[in-house]
C-alpha cells in the first residue's frame, strides 16, 4: 500500500488491554527487590498450621489463629495462608545463610469491609547473614520506600509487635495532607524462628519485612475503596494501562 | 483503650503537654489518637501490661519521673473460710477472693472514682461493680464481684463441656457450647470465667456483702470465647493478653481502700490459692549482643538506666524481668526495650548489600503471557477463590464468610463468567479478560493446587473499523495462541447463555490452560518496565449509564479527510467518554470517503438526557461541516 493511500485511511488503533493494578504493583515491588539483590521464591496458598503459625512463633493462644480470623479448610487440617511468611519458612529450611529471599502473592483473612478483604496480596522479604542488625534493616527500608514514594518522602519507624520478629517496627510515611500513613511492617527475625528453621541463631541473624500490596496501590494510585480492585470493572482496569 | 490526659499528668510532676506525651507514646510504639484531651490508644497484643493507667505510667517512666500515688489498705487481712475447688488442669495460676461487708450508707463518689465516671463515657452500675471497673482501668487487673449472699460459701472452677444456658449480668442469654471455663455454685454456672459474670450472683445497688474474685487465668483458657458468644468484655481482652500474676495483693488492697473511702467497712477477709509458685524470668546481661541486634552500642548507663526505669532489676550477670512483663523472654526483647528508649528514628541506618543466587523473576512464562494478552486487548482480572458450588474434588472451607463462599474453586470458569456479565451489564460490547491464578483440589485426602491461565471473550473483536463488525469465535482464540502454544493445549469452550442471567445473544468463549503446559521460549520474554504505573491517579468511575451516538460523514474533498478525523478524535467534552472510527469506505468510483464515528457519552454526575447529548452532537456536526467537502448525509442546517 502506497503512503498516499495510507494517508487516506483512518488510523487503525489496536487497543491494548491492561495489567491488573495489584499485579502491577506486586511486580514492581518484586522487581525492585530483585534489583536490590533478593531472590524470588514461591509457596502454596493452602498451608499447614505448622508453617503458617507454629514455625513463626505464633502461639496457639494468639488471636490470629482463631476461627474468626483464619480460614480453615479440609476439616481443620489446613489453613489458607494468612501471610506470605510461611514461604519464607520454606525458603529458610532449603537454604543456608547468607540468603535474601522474597515472596509475593495472595493471602487470606476472615475480613470483609471497605478497608479489609478476605483475599489480599503481600510481598515479604527476609535476609539472613552474620551480624545483620536493625540499622541495616532501616537502610533497606529507606531504599524501598524512597523507590516507591519518591526520595523526598518523610518516614518514621514505630515499635510494633509481630511474633516472628523482635524488635519489630511499623513504618509510616507523611502524606501531603500531613497525616502519617502506615505502609509496612518489619523487624529483626526472632531467634526462635531461626532455630525452628535449623539456623544457628548464635551465629546468624536476619531481618524481615512485609508490605500489603493493596495498601501501597491505594496510597499511590489514589483508590479509596479496596473493593474497587476486585470488581473486574473494565472502566476501572483501563485506567491502569 | 481510653485514658484521659488529666489522669496521666496527675502522676507526672513535670506536667508535660498533650503533644509531648503523644510523641513519647509513639516512640514507645503505642499508636493512638487524641480526642477531647483523651488518649485513645491501641496497644499491640503483646503489651497486655499497658492496658491500664498504671501500665501506661510504667512505660512513660522511661521519660518522666512518676509519682506513684495509689494508696492501699495497709492492715493485715483475716483469712476467709471459703470452700473453693479448682477442678481444671492449670487454667488458673493464682486466684484470690476478698469478702467485704459494709454498712448501708454509701457516700457520693469522690477523687479518682468521681473523675473516672465524669471524664469518660463509662456508665455507673452499682457500688462494687463501679469500683471493680475503675480498678481494672487503674491497675489492669479485672476483678469480678459476686453478691456474697447469693454465692454462699462454696464455689468451683470447672472446664465445662457441652450445651448450657447462661444468663449474663447484662441480662443476655447465651447458649454455651464446646469447652468453657466457668465458675459454678453447686451445679449452676455463675460466671463465664474471665469474660462475664452471671445474673444470678451479680451485685446490685442493694449489695452490702461482696465476694471479689481476682484471678490470673492462662490466656489459652480464655482466648476466643468472648468473640464466640459475641460478648464485649474488657476482662477477656485483658486476660487474653496476660495479666500480672503477682498483683493480687496490691489490687485487692487498692479495691478495699476505695471501698473504705466511700463506706464503713464492717468485715473483710481474704482467700488465696496458687497452683504453682511464680517463676521470674531472668535474662543474661549481654550488652554486646544487644548492640549486635540494634546496630549501635548503647552506653552502659543508658542501658541500665532505661531498664531500671521500666521496672527491670539488673545485677552483674542477670536482668530480672518484672512480673507484669510477660512479653519479655529473650535478649531480643531486651534489645527492643533499649531501641524504644533510644527511639527507633534515632538509630542511624547502616548500609548493607544483599547477595542471592538468582536475580531473575521466577514467573517468566507467566509474565510473557500477560504481556502478550494485554497487547491483544485483554484485561487482567483477579478474583477471590471462594465459590458456592462444589464437585467431588472441591475443598470445603470449615468456617466460610457466608454460605456463598463455602468452597475453593476448582476452575476459573464461573469467576470469569461473573466478570463478563458484570461488564455486559455496564454496556460493554467487546469483552476480553483473563486471569492467571491457582485452583485447588483434594484427591485421596491430599490437597493440590495448580496455576492456570483462563480467558473469556465475547462481542466485537475490536473497536477499530476493521474489527468492529467481527465477532469473536473459536478461531479467534486458536489464532491468538497458534504462534506461542501447541494447538493440542488449547481447548475452547462455548459457554451457553441459556444457563446465565442475561438476555444478550453474543456467543461466549472460554479457555483454561494449566501453566505447566505452557513453555515459552526464553528469547521471547521481555521484562515489563512499569515504573510509570506509580504516577497513575485513579479517577472514580461514573455509576450513571452511558449512551452511544453514531455519526457518518461524507468527505468529497479527500485531502481534507484527515482534518475531519483529527478534529473528531481530539474533540473534548465532559460528557464524551470515548470516540472512535467504527466504519470506513473509500468509494474510488465517486471519489468520496464515507466515515462513521461512534461517540460514547457518560456523565459522572447524572444520567444524560437526549437533549443534552444532541446539543453536543449538534456542535460537533456544525464544526465538522465547515471543513471543505465534509457533509452529514440527511443533516440540514
Amino acid at each position: 500500500m502506497s503512503s498516499s493511500t495510507k494517508a487516506n485511511l483512518p488510523k487503525i488503533i489496536h487497543e491494548k488491554g491492561a495489567y491488573h493494578p495489584i499485579n502491577q504493583m506486586r511486580d514492581l515491588i518484586i522487581d525492585l527487590l530483585i534489583d536490590l539483590g533478593f531472590e524470588e521464591i514461591d509457596g502454596p496458598e493452602i498451608e499447614t498450621e505448622e508453617f503458617n503459625f507454629d514455625m513463626l512463633n505464633i502461639k496457639k493462644s494468639h488471636p490470629a489463629r482463631q476461627m474468626h480470623d483464619t480460614f480453615y479448610v479440609n476439616s481443620k487440617s489446613n489453613v489458607l495462608r494468612t501471610h506470605t511468611s510461611p514461604v519464607q519458612i520454606r525458603g529458610m529450611l532449603k537454604n543456608n545463610p547468607p540468603f535474601g529471599l522474597i515472596s509475593g502473592g495472595k493471602v487470606y483473612r476472615k475480613d470483609d469491609d471497605a478497608t479489609h478483604l478476605p483475599m489480599f496480596h503481600q510481598v515479604e522479604g527476609i535476609y539472613v547473614d552474620k551480624d545483620v542488625n536493625f540499622a541495616n534493616l532501616k537502610y533497606l527500608i529507606h531504599k524501598i520506600v524512597y523507590s516507591l514514594f519518591g526520595d523526598g518522602v518523610k518516614l518514621r519507624f514505630r515499635p510494633s509487635y509481630f511474633p516472628f520478629t523482635e524488635p519489630s517496627a511499623e513504618v509510616d510515611i507523611l502524606s501531603n495532607e500531613g497525616k502519617w500513613l502506615e505502609i509496612l511492617g518489619c523487624g529483626i527475625v526472632n531467634p526462635i524462628v531461626l532455630e525452628n528453621c535449623k539456623i544457628d541463631s548464635t551465629k546468624y541473624s536476619g531481618f524481615a519485612f512485609g508490605l500489603g500490596v493493596e495498601r501501597i496501590a491505594m496510597l499511590l494510585n489514589g483508590v479509596n475503596d479496596i473493593r474497587e480492585f476486585y470488581k473486574s470493572n473494565l472502566d476501572f482496569l483501563k485506567q491502569f494501562k | 483503650m481510653k485514658i484521659p490526659y488529666a489522669d496521666i499528668v496527675k502522676y507526672i510532676p513535670e506536667i508535660p503537654s498533650i503533644d509531648a506525651i503523644s510523641e513519647k507514646l509513639f516512640q514507645l510504639g503505642h499508636e493512638h489518637e487524641v480526642e477531647k484531651s483523651i488518649f485513645n490508644i491501641e496497644f499491640t497484643p503483646n503489651r497486655g501490661d499497658c492496658l491500664s493507667l498504671i501500665g501506661i505510667l510504667r512505660d512513660l517512666a522511661l521519660f518522666y519521673e512518676i509519682k506513684k500515688d495509689f494508696p492501699i489498705f495497709p492492715d493485715k487481712l483475716e483469712k476467709l473460710n471459703l470452700n473453693f475447688i479448682d477442678n481444671t488442669d492449670n487454667t488458673c495460676t493464682f486466684i484470690t477472693f476478698l469478702k467485704i461487708d459494709i454498712d448501708d450508707k454509701i457516700l457520693d463518689y469522690k477523687d479518682c472514682l468521681k473523675s473516672y465516671y465524669e471524664q469518660t463515657d463509662n456508665l455507673k452500675n452499682n457500688f462494687f461493680t463501679d469500683i471493680s471497673n475503675y480498678i481494672s482501668y487503674e491497675t489492669g487487673q479485672p476483678t469480678h464481684c459476686y453478691d456474697a449472699k447469693a454465692v454462699g460459701g462454696k464455689i468451683s472452677l470447672d472446664l465445662e463441656k457441652g450445651k448450657h444456658n447462661f444468663q449474663t449480668l447484662l441480662d443476655e442469654n447465651v447458649e454455651l457450647f464446646g469447652s468453657n471455663l466457668v465458675f459454678k455454685k453447686d451445679n449452676e454456672i455463675i460466671n463465664l470465667a474471665g469474660i462475664m459474670g452471671g445474673k444470678s450472683t451479680s451485685c446490685s445497688e442493694n449489695t452490702r456483702s461482696v465476694l471479689i474474685e481476682c484471678a490470673s487465668f492462662n490466656p489459652e483458657a480464655i482466648v476466643g470465647n468472648a468473640i464466640k458468644y459475641n460478648l464485649k468484655s474488657d476482662a477477656a481482652h485483658k486476660f487474653e493478653r496476660g495479666v500480672d500474676p503477682c498483683c493480687h495483693d496490691f489490687v485487692l488492697r487498692r479495691f478495699l481502700k476505695l471501698v473504705h473511702d466511700h463506706a464503713n467497712v464492717k468485715n473483710v477477709q481474704i482467700f488465696t490459692k496458687g497452683n504453682s509458685a511464680y517463676k521470674q524470668t531472668n535474662i543474661k546481661y549481654d550488652i554486646d549482643k544487644i548492640s549486635k541486634i540494634i546496630g549501635i552500642k548503647p552506653s552502659e548507663e543508658l542501658f541500665s538506666k532505661s531498664l531500671t526505669k521500666l521496672g527491670f532489676k539488673i545485677d552483674k550477670k542477670l536482668i530480672h524481668v518484672p512480673s507484669y512483663r510477660n512479653d519479655i523472654k529473650t535478649l531480643n526483647d531486651i534489645a527492643e526495650e533499649i531501641a524504644r528508649a533510644i527511639g527507633y528514628d534515632s538509630i542511624k541506618s547502616i548500609p548493607i548489600s544483599i547477595h542471592s543466587n538468582s536475580n531473575q523473576s521466577k514467573n517468566l512464562n507467566q509474565n510473557f503471557l500477560r504481556d502478550y494478552l494485554i497487547s491483544k486487548g485483554f484485561f487482567e482480572v483477579i478474583n477471590n477463590p471462594f465459590v458456592d458450588y462444589c464437585n467431588e474434588y472441591s475443598i470445603e472451607i470449615d468456617n466460610p464468610l457466608d454460605i456463598k463462599s463455602g468452597y475453593l474453586r476448582t476452575n476459573l470458569q464461573q469467576s470469569l463468567i461473573k466478570n463478563l456479565l458484570y461488564n455486559e451489564r455496564r454496556q460493554k460490547d467487546s469483552i476480553k479478560i483473563f486471569e492467571i491464578s491457582d485452583i485447588y483440589q483434594i484427591r485421596n485426602n491430599e490437597v493440590f493446587n495448580e496455576k492456570v491461565l483462563a480467558l473469556i471473550v465475547s462481542g466485537r473483536v475490536g473497536k477499530n473499523y476493521l474489527d468492529f463488525s467481527k465477532i469473536v469465535d473459536n478461531d479467534y482464540i486458536n489464532d491468538l495462541f497458534k504462534d506461542i502454544l501447541p494447538i493440542e493445549n488449547i481447548k475452547v469452550k462455548n459457554i451457553l447463555r441459556e444457563d446465565l442471567d442475561t438476555k444478550l445473544k453474543n456467543k461466549i468463549y472460554y479457555c483454561e490452560i494449566p501453566m505447566n503446559d505452557i513453555n515459552i521460549e526464553n528469547d521471547l520474554v521481555l521484562k515489563n518496565e512499569n515504573k510509570e504505573f506509580l504516577k497513575i491517579k485513579y479517577v472514580p468511575i461514573s455509576e450513571f449509564p452511558s449512551s452511544n451516538r453514531d455519526l457518518s460523514f461524507s468527505v468529497k474533498n479527500k485531502s481534507k479527510f484527515k482534518d475531519l478525523e483529527n478534529f473528531i478524535l481530539s474533540y473534548k467534552h465532559d460528557f464524551i467518554k470515548e470516540v472512535f472510527v467504527f466504519d470506513f469506505f473509500d468509494n474510488k468510483k465517486n471519489n468520496e470517503i464515507k466515515i462513521g464515528f461512534r461517540f460514547i457519552f457518560q456523565s459522572g454526575t447524572s444520567t444524560l438526557t437526549d437533549i443534552e447529548i444532541n446539543n453536543v452532537m449538534k456542535v460537533i456536526i456544525e464544526k465538522s461541516i465547515t471543513i471543505d467537502g465534509v457533509s452529514v448525509p440527511g443533516y440540514e442546517v
